[in-house]
């Protein structure tokens, strides 16, 4: 009975956690990559450990998390870096050639220029295939 | 990108404005005769198509000698490559003063492991090259190297000897 009472209090616990971080708009992982479900029905992917360590000391901050199609070597990566490395309102950039995505972030105040975005991308030879924006 | 070869050395800059299109210069030493061949370049993109893993690209490439028209070429390339395999080839018709020229080649490449952004990466290629004026395949391996902006590419022959290709992006 005792240790009932301890697993169902570990499980709510547990729950509670999950639902707080949830409340809070977070992302969380699971499975290797980071999912959570955007308001228009996509769902994110993201490697955790790259997304954790691209938004350390980015507070109040947006994300735009840019799937790019050709981007297969340092060349097109690098292109990407430094064309959004000019662009004043980005206040850091991560290229992952592995999963084809940019991460970008902007001041929360800024509005973020989608079409922008994927001109720049094109610009650089390769396609935009979605943008997906998201909250630190 | 500069190049050392068998019969020359050349040196080759060249502006991209556009993904379109690029210009150069080139500047070529011949090794036996010591003279130069200085000679404008115009590379179009006549096709890309990007996937998700995969890149291809169709170029047309030409150049004239600066001294002498007579000595111009026309080409048509193209590649496919994923971050793991790479394939090309190249069809280019050369004219010189004295002679022409039709050259063919493919290469075809394997990455031995997937670095990521800045590492330093690797291919191992094989290229075999044949031009209808000896008419001869010649085949060999070349190893490519690069990280960030610079790229070297190495390739043996017994006939040809060593060739270097260094290559930076600015």
């Amino acid at each position: 009975m005792k240790k009932i009472l301890i697993a169902t209090s570990f499980l709510l616990a547990a729950t509670a956690a999950q639902a707080g971080h949830h409340e809070k708009g977070e992302m969380h992982s699971h499975e290797g990559h980071l999912h959570e479900t955007m308001v228009d029905g996509k769902e994110i992917v993201v490697d955790p450990q790259r997304f954790d360590i691209f938004v350390t000391g980015l507070d109040n901050s947006q994300i735009a998390l840019v799937s790019v199609q050709g981007m297969v070597c340092d060349f097109c990566a690098r292109g990407i870096e430094k064309t959004f490395s000019k662009d004043k309102s980005v206040s850091k950039i991560d290229v992952d050639l592995a999963s084809g995505k940019v991460l970008l972030a902007y001041p929360a105040g800024v509005k973020i220029d989608l079409a922008d975005i994927k001109k720049k991308i094109l610009n650089n030879g390769l396609n935009a295939t979605d943008i997906q924006v998201m909250r630190n | 990108m500069l190049n050392s070869g068998e019969q020359s050395d050349n040196i080759y800059w060249h502006y991209t404005p556009n993904i379109n299109y690029s210009i150069g210069l080139d500047y070529q030493q011949d090794k036996v005769s010591k003279e130069y061949f200085p000679s404008a370049r115009l590379t179009y993109l006549l096709n890309r198509k990007n996937t998700v893993t995969s890149q291809r690209n169709l170029y047309v490439k030409t150049g004239v000698g600066l001294t002498n028209s007579d000595n111009h070429f026309y080409a048509l390339t193209g590649d496919w490559e994923s971050r793991r395999l790479f394939a090309g080839f190249s069809a280019k018709k050369i004219s010189g003063v004295s002679y022409d020229l039709f050259e063919q080649s493919v290469k075809i490449g394997v990455a031995p492991y997937l670095g990521d952004y800045g590492d330093f990466h690797t291919w191992l290629m094989i290229e075999t090259k044949k031009n209808d004026l000896d008419d001869k395949r010649t085949t060999y391996p070349v190893l490519r190297l690069f990280k960030s902006g610079a790229l070297v590419e190495v390739a043996y022959h017994k006939s040809t000897d060593w060739t270097a290709h260094l290559m930076y992006r600015f």
